[in-house]
């Protein structure tokens, strides 16, 4: 197959650059299957799926003015899963692919660079990957319908392009906004990430969202905000209490009606300041809910992508070389990349599948890594009648975690938790 | 099974609650463990072989050109002269910034001082090799100073945690400070004229020391300077 090559789209040019020996970012989509991973048949199907895929099978590669993705000639080997998600790929496990395909018993893991994709290409990818294994073990025929797609087809120009190239407004909007709370603890010497998994019945919690008449995104970051609130209470004097924001990565699709199976999101942060007085649960649920809803419209959208496309598209700033570029990409995001959200809550909705899919797949999990400078973050996806919602954390203590579970079943929502505790 | 602190319900054979950390009590279940959602399996440190082998041709590099510029110097001069003084800069080189890399973790408080050792060891050969009389009354003390003024501002940043502004603000002033000795020992040295220069550093580096003190009493004011720089 010949090499192809592909400019990093507007969101994912910030990744190679702020990266560290000891931290990127990359998060996981993993199926668990009826019965065990077959590992040399999961890697026919990776095989299989390489010609239609090529953002996907791509490794990093540095040019002189920009990084860029280079198309790989063979998938990666599927390996064992570890004992912990979402170990850091370094530069050099990069040059060779960023992506990594785990499995453990029935589970079917990948693992992103966040530069490849977002999660909704990733959960793309994770259920052809799943639809390709079927077919080779079980013999099954999966139509290509919803998410799946035809292995056998080219790969459509749609699926491979930039969309924020593509949607930006005539006027940009300011970044400017106050500092949030930052969560902290004793960090794991050895890089071990903690993942406590929630899972809940969807319909119960869809029930209380609407009860408050928000949606489930909003609740859950109300019912999250409530807990670092707590956590703030516990950590900090009230003269030092700063605001309580979490961030919400907004999947763009919906909102411009453009498909691609790169990175097409883009974070809000939404909260409140605590100084102001005392808020309800009540409260909170509604600011959260229309603070997402006027933050997500897509005019404020397009003009929060003109913000940073205008930058990517200025003549003298891609005349600057590559190690200039990463020094002053490097230097904003220490000074505000993680400053103005506490922890972010991603919620990839409701997974389906083609039916004949559903009867060997037993569930989704979805997890995103740590930031940097804050410890913990959480994702969410549902599947069949049951939302897991996973938090992930960089330290020891787990009182986030704590908090948030228990308030959940205070109000009302029983919580079953797994955890990968040592 | 339910934690009965938390309320959530727990995997069967779990031993504690993974949030409050509370053990379970529960006799009439089996005590047969679940089986577990995680392999054992650790990730691998990556093997350092690539910085090795580059680490090791930069030695092997400035070794050549040490021992060329030596070879060159005595066959053409008969003298070690100026060869002495680029192998040992080379040296130098190699103990500040090569040296460090062959570790795992770049230990300040053992490297520094025999970084700024050897530092003051080929200023004392330059002295001696161009027949100079600067090195007690000059180098040496402003060496000696720089030394002790690194190794303060490093320990402070990796030890101390409490009053750092408040410690940085006081080192910025010494800093300043410190320029005017080192125009003291420029003057009874060299005999130039005394306070020119430093005064411009001096009153610049007091200032914004000045300015941090101030700052570490106002809660305020603190708070805006750890947010913006992270210290």
């Amino acid at each position: 197959m010949r090499k192809q090559w592909y400019r990093l789209d507007n969101a994912a040019l910030i990744f190679p650059a702020v990266m560290r020996k000891n931290w990127n970012n990359v998060f996981r989509v993993s199926v668990t299957l009826k019965d065990k991973v077959d590992p040399d048949i999961l890697n026919r199907a990776a095989e299989d799926l390489l010609p239609r895929f090529p953002t996907i099978f791509v490794r990093l590669r540095t040019g002189f003015f920009w990084y860029y993705l280079e198309t790989v000639a063979e998938a990666p080997k599927a390996e064992e899963d570890y004992a912990w998600p979402l170990t850091p790929m370094t530069r050099r496990k990069l040059k060779k692919c960023c992506i990594r395909i785990l499995y453990w018993q029935n589970r079917i893991a990948v693992e992103f660079f966040h530069s490849v994709t977002d999660g909704t290409g990733a959960m793309t990818f994770v259920q052809n990957l799943a639809a390709r294994y079927l077919a080779l073990k079980e013999g099954i025929e999966i139509p290509a319908e919803g998410r799946i797609l035809d292995p056998k087809e080219t790969p459509k120009a749609e699926e491979t392009r930039d969309c924020f190239q593509l949607c930006g407004a005539k006027a940009s909007v300011s970044r400017a906004e106050a500092n949030a709370y930052r969560l902290r603890g004793n960090p794991e010497e050895d890089l071990f990430r903690h993942i406590v998994t929630g899972v809940v019945p969807t319909g119960m919690l869809l029930e209380k969202a609407h009860e408050q008449g928000v949606t489930v995104t909003a609740y859950l970051a109300a019912v999250m905000a409530e807990a670092v609130l707590a956590r703030q209470r516990e950590d900090r004097k009230p003269g030092r209490w700063r605001h309580i924001k979490i961030t919400i990565p907004v999947n763009l699709r919906k909102t411009f009606g453009l498909e691609t199976l790169r990175n097409f999101t883009l974070a809000v942060n939404i909260g409140f300041d605590p100084r102001l007085g005392e808020y309800s649960h009540e409260e909170i649920c509604r600011l959260m809910y229309h603070q997402l809803a006027a933050e997500t419209i897509p005019q404020r959208m397009a003009g929060r992508v003109s913000t940073n496309v205008e930058l990517q598209r200025s003549l003298p700033l891609r005349l600057v070389p590559l190690p200039m570029k990463t020094l002053a990409m490097r230097l904003v995001y220490a000074l505000s990349g993680e400053s103005k959200g506490c922890l972010n809550i991603s919620n990839m909705g409701v997974v389906t599948l083609p039916e004949v899919m559903t009867p060997y797949v037993d569930r989704f999990d979805f997890m995103i890594g740590v930031q940097y400078s804050y410890p913990n973050n959480c994702s969410v996806v549902s599947w069949q009648g049951k939302t897991y919602i996973s938090m992930i954390r960089s330290i020891r203590d787990s009182e986030l975690e704590r908090l948030f579970f228990s308030r959940l079943v205070e109000l009302g929502i029983p919580v079953d938790i797994e955890s990968n505790r040592r | 099974m339910y934690c009965v602190y938390c309320g959530v319900r727990l995997q069967d054979g779990a031993g504690e609650c993974p949030l409050c950390h509370t053990k379970v009590a529960a006799p009439a279940l089996p005590e047969q463990p679940a089986e577990p959602s995680w392999p054992d399996r650790v990730p691998r440190k990556e093997k350092q072989s690539g910085k090795r082998l580059v680490l090791s041709l930069i030695t092997v590099i400035l070794i050549a050109a040490a021992l060329s510029c030596l070879i060159f110097c005595l066959k053409s001069t008969g003298r070690v002269g100026w060869s002495g003084i680029a192998a040992l800069g080379m040296a130098l080189f190699w103990v500040w910034v090569i040296l460090p890399q062959w570790f795992p973790r770049w230990r300040p408080m053992i490297f520094l001082p025999i970084d700024f050792l050897c530092l003051g060891g080929y200023l004392l050969y330059i002295c001696k090799a161009t027949g100079g009389n600067w090195f007690l009354s000059f180098a040496f003390p402003v060496t000696a100073l720089a030394a002790v003024l690194t190794l303060a501002g490093v320990a402070m940043m990796r030890y101390i945690v409490q009053g750092r502004l408040r410690l940085m603000s006081l080192l910025l002033i010494a800093i300043g400070l410190s320029f005017m000795l080192v125009e003291f020992f420029q003057h009874i040295t060299f005999g130039t004229p005394m306070f020119v220069w430093s005064l411009y550093c001096m009153s610049v580096f007091c200032l914004i020391g000045l300015f941090l003190f101030i700052a570490s009493f106002i809660p305020g004011w603190r708070a805006a300077l750890r947010r913006t720089f992270f210290y």
